[in-house]
């Protein structure tokens, strides 16, 4: 489940796992170490012999657990601060739109691809567009490819223009044909 | 023409009468001169008194009575004839004005029936010459009609064609839309996404 993406850092390589996937996860991973080091802040000031770590959320557990780091050490929070911001900052975004809600695991094995094929820490927003009926609508930084239904509908129109065309025709001939002929398209029928 | 004949009459009945008078004179004059010559004035006296003696009053009567018989006759003979005339002159002028008043009238009938055929033919000469117009007037227009209605009918279909794609596009991704699952798609999505991959790559790293 964890694949892990890796990020250059001066000291180490950090990686975000595919759960953390759009750039509001990176933010709210922000606030959440924010909060990390403000209550350990409280902590020391109040001089308290425990380092007791306030409940951290599953993303931070799994960013925390993919880089081997302790929440509770200060050098390893700024480290994994600095990469989060940079990632905020720098990491390239995609949008993809879906004709329905995705589902976690959906997203996951999207985001495994794209970190695996694309770029170790691409970000991805999600969006729903009904109409595509299928497939999605991706949006980069400067390109967007539709790779949905309608699309396809669109590219191959001529194709079902060309099959109407045949069967208006057809139907023409079954309709103007003598009451004699009509078994005619029945053995037709039958031959193809 | 009556006053005519009747004064025709009177005029031949007074010559007449005239002539008889004078041809009495004359008798009398061509007796007288004979005896003249023998004895002048005993034979004149007695040829007075035989004048006298055989013209008298009663001859005289009796030949007015003769001459007013015969003028009366004569009167009555021109009379008839004169009725008769009158009878056939009426008969005539009847048969005439007959005649005159029929052809009169026919003429007038086979003038007015020429030119009551003339108005007819020209009626029935305009009458056709509007048929046929209306008859023109009602291809030109079944013409345009049927070419307006072809336009239509192609403008029609063209539309239709053109928008049946849509139609159909927008029935099946309505109708099979909500049916596909997302996870039916990943491979499809996956396979496009990888088909894609370089020029996504390219773009990320090209960046804004």
């Amino acid at each position: 489940m964890a694949h892990e993406t890796a990020a250059e850092t001066p000291q180490k390589t950090f990686g975000l796992p595919v759960l953390v996937a759009s750039p509001v996860d990176v933010g709210r991973l922000i606030r959440e170490l924010e909060v990390i080091d403000g209550a350990l802040l409280q902590v020391k000031l109040q001089k308290d012999s425990q380092d007791r770590l306030p409940k951290t959320s599953h993303l931070m557990d799994q960013t925390a657990q993919l880089n081997k780091l302790d929440l509770s050490n200060d050098h390893d929070r700024k480290q994994l601060q600095e990469f989060l911001v940079l990632v905020k900052q720098k990491a390239p975004i995609l949008h993809i739109s879906f004709s329905a809600d995705p589902t976690t695991a959906f997203i996951e094995k999207i985001m495994a691809w794209l970190r695996r094929e694309i770029h170790p820490s691409v970000l991805l927003t999600i969006g729903l567009q009904p109409n595509i009926g299928a497939g999605c609508v991706v949006r980069s930084t400067n390109k967007y490819f539709d790779f949905s239904l309608r699309k396809d509908f669109e590219t191959k129109r001529d194709l079902l223009l060309g099959t109407l065309g045949a069967a208006e025709v057809t139907a023409a001939r079954t309709a103007s044909a003598p009451v004699a002929n009509a078994p005619a398209p029945v053995a037709q029928g039958a031959a193809t | 023409m009556t006053i005519w004949w009747l004064i025709l009459i009177l005029a031949t009945l007074a010559s007449i009468g005239g002539a008889f008078v004078w041809l009495a004179l004359r008798i009398g004059q061509a007796g007288s001169g004979s005896k003249s010559k023998i004895q002048n004035g005993s034979i004149e006296e007695a040829a007075d008194q035989d004048v006298e003696h055989i013209f008298n009053e009663q001859f005289r009567e009796e030949l007015r009575n003769r001459g007013r018989l015969h003028f009366e006759k004569i009167i009555g003979e021109n009379a008839m004839f004169l009725q008769q005339d009158l009878r056939l002159t009426t008969s005539q002028l009847n048969e005439y004005m007959k005649t005159e008043i029929t052809q009169k009238l026919q003429e007038e009938f086979s003038k007015y029936e020429e030119s009551i055929m003339d108005a007819k033919q020209l009626a029935i000469e305009s009458i056709e010459k509007t048929n046929a117009a209306i008859d023109e007037q009602r291809q030109v227009i079944g013409l345009q009609v049927q070419q307006e209605i072809a336009a239509e009918k192609q403008q029609m279909l063209k539309h239709f064609e053109s928008n049946m794609a849509n139609i159909i596009n927008h029935y099946v991704l309505a109708a099979v839309g909500d049916q596909i699952d997302l996870s039916d798609q990943l491979e499809y999505i996956l396979g496009d996404l990888e088909a894609n991959k370089q020029a996504i790559i390219e773009d990320i790293q090209r960046g804004a």
